[in-house]
């Protein structure tokens, strides 16, 4: 028998707890517990509940715990229509999951917030750029690098050394050696331009 | 000119060799010094502090703690040790970071955030020393080992007990072939489980007394509690990764390392009671348990072969069959004292070379104490493929293998 309400929560069916995050009166508490359960028990069933969370000022990381391992292609739609609707560092933890499930459908959208005003969301474009690591996704790291301000290159560049490992991986051996090239600029950060050296040198 | 991976480690060195800061009646010559910061210091940070400080080629220079006190704390150990007020102190760890005369930092804060602060770190261009359990999840795990790896850092997780004679003894027995062929290792660890309860709400201080949000920091928002702070985290499931890893970060480190495994992790995990008994692709089985133990202190391992079996803890002590009663290696340095593990970090970080506690195989160790750890709470066998990190059909387990960030934290 389960002895805290906690415990009671997680052994909760999905549908219960839809329930708890359905209903306007339930304490904070079970909705942010509901949403660490629904992140190993979830379905597309409870996606939008969970999405209605990423604009709140407490449970939106709860409703990112929630969304971001389900494994439903609803769950990147869902981040994507949050990231046209949010700002500040509510669209920050949106495009961050984003990065974690390396959807390239949000490829466009991502380059778009790389020129954002506010340089968490910027950077943390640059981030979830360097997780999809495709040859397009290079291509905006590289063009970041180049005309990019000062902090917004410190995080475009720790971002391309991943996007330049994902492209040696994959067998894009051509696009990561441009890209590692492009990090031993003088304007890059000196831990970048050793990591670079010895990217390249590995992927060699 | 060919680039050779030897000469950038040695590149990636010359960044981190000191010069800009010196103390008084220092023997040690300024490039041969390492400059130490220190990033969330409580009673076992501090206790690796002061090892660090006994370092004549240790200069102590900074500490970044989300709490006035132990700022204030820190920073008066420091200036005692030097006779001056020259220690300075931060909350925020990037403005610690962003400093370009520290080598090396001690990083010590609670659980949740050691493998995100490595890896801010890691980026930074510094070397590290961080407290074990290095992670809460086996993506953490991953991650802080890829970054360290990328950024050519030296790494040494706070797994002293690699460095300390017994252990490193046992391990030597099971290695060489002495017990014949290895059979089981036994990893002494904690109950496992976690809870997802939180304390009552109370005001929280300000800022500059206490930063809560930088407090919690990854983790998921929850009210402030001054016992959080006060080192009563431990248990809760968004601070903590449970009571096997609590010690498994040392024990099945050590097992590990025993079956010649640092590069891979177990292949089954099947929860009974309070144990885990998991089986490597090698056949040699890893009991995970919290009882049955010879006494002989905590954090104990036992390595058993065809032809004779050792087992040793905390105190130094050890016990082996009869067989092998010639092979007793006891010592006096208890298996918490990190003495010749900070000295085999600041080593490497001279040389470039691996420590002993490096991140690689610090994070099978750790991946190995998170798949227990999640079979045990579906309570049921799980199988596991330590070349892709993954369940093997499990869907529901391979969910469990990472956990969102709060915003803007990421690894």
């Amino acid at each position: 028998m389960p002895e805290s309400r906690s415990e009671t929560i997680m052994a909760m069916s999905e549908a219960k707890l839809i329930e708890i995050l359905k209903d306007s009166n339930s304490p904070i508490f079970d909705k942010a517990q509901a949403c660490e359960r629904l992140a190993v028990v979830g379905t597309k069933e409870a996606v939008p509940l969970l999405a209605a969370l990423l604009a709140d000022e407490h449970l939106a990381d709860y409703g990112r715990f929630g969304l971001e391992p389900i494994p439903d292609p609803s769950v990147d739609d869902a981040l994507r229509k949050a990231m046209e609707e949010l700002q500040g560092l509510r669209l920050v933890g949106v495009v961050d999951s984003i990065g974690v499930r390396r959807d390239t459908k949000a490829t466009v959208a991502l380059a778009a917030l790389l020129k954002n005003d506010d340089a968490e969301v910027a950077a943390a474009a640059a981030a979830a750029l360097g997780q999809i690591g495709s040859p397009v996704a290079a291509k905006l790291l590289e063009e970041t690098l180049d005309h990019a301000k000062a902090p917004l290159v410190g995080a475009a560049a720790g971002a391309a050394l991943v996007c330049a490992e994902r492209l040696g991986a994959q067998g894009n051996r051509k696009e990561a050696a441009t890209l590692y090239a492009a990090l031993r600029r003088p304007n890059i950060p000196k831990a970048v331009r050793v990591a670079a050296d010895l990217g390249a040198e590995k992927a060699r | 000119m060919k680039i050779s991976r030897r000469g950038i480690l040695k590149s990636a060195g010359a960044l981190v060799i000191p010069g800009s800061v010196l103390g008084k009646n220092h023997a040690v010559p300024p490039s041969d010094r390492i400059v130490l910061g220190a990033i969330g210091i409580g009673r076992r940070g501090a206790q690796d502090l002061s090892c660090f400080l006994k370092e004549r080629d240790v200069q102590f220079v900074a500490i970044c703690d989300v709490r006035a006190e132990r700022r204030d704390a820190v920073k008066q150990m420091a200036d005692d040790k030097y006779g001056n007020k020259d220690c300075a102190t931060y909350w925020d760890m990037h403005e610690l970071l962003a400093r370009s005369d520290i080598d090396a930092v001690l990083i010590a804060t609670g659980d949740r955030w050691h493998s995100p602060a490595s890896i801010v770190a890691a980026k930074a261009g510094k070397d590290i020393y961080c407290e074990k359990p290095c992670s809460l999840t086996m993506a953490e795990s991953l991650a802080l080992a890829e970054t360290v790896r990328r950024y050519g850092r030296v790494y040494q997780a706070g797994t002293q007990r690699r460095n300390i004679g017994n252990f490193v003894h046992a391990v030597e027995l099971a290695r060489s072939g002495k017990l014949g062929k290895l059979q089981t290792v036994h990893a002494n660890t904690q109950k496992p489980a976690t809870h997802h309860d939180w304390l009552p709400a109370e005001p929280e201080p300000s800022k500059e007394v206490v930063n809560w949000d930088r407090w919690l920091g990854p983790c998921p928002w929850r009210p402030f509690n001054s016992k959080y702070i006060d080192g009563k985290w431990r248990g809760y499931f968004d601070f903590h990764g449970g009571g096997i890893l609590e010690w498994g970060a040392h024990t099945v480190n050590l097992c590990q390392w025993a079956n010649d495994a640092d590069g891979t992790a177990p292949v089954e995990y099947d929860p009974q009671g309070n144990q885990v008994i998991c089986r490597y692709a090698n056949g040699v089985k890893l009991v995970m348990r919290d009882t049955g133990w010879l006494k002989l202190g905590t954090c104990a391992v036992r390595f058993e072969g065809a032809d004779g079996w050792v087992e040793t803890a905390d105190t130094g002590k050890m016990e082996l069959s009869e067989n092998l009663q010639s092979e007793r290696r006891d010592v006096t340095m208890l298996g918490t004292d990190p003495t010749t593990h900070i000295r085999d970090f600041l080593d490497c970080v001279k040389t470039r070379a691996l420590p002993k506690g490096n991140a690689g195989a610090v994070a099978q160790t750790h991946v190995a104490c998170h798949a227990a750890y999640i079979a045990w709470q579906l309570g049921r066998k799980a199988a596991f493929d330590p070349d892709k990190n993954e369940f093997e059909g499990d869907q529901e387990a391979n969910r469990m293998r990472s956990r969102a960030m709060r915003e803007p934290w990421r690894i």
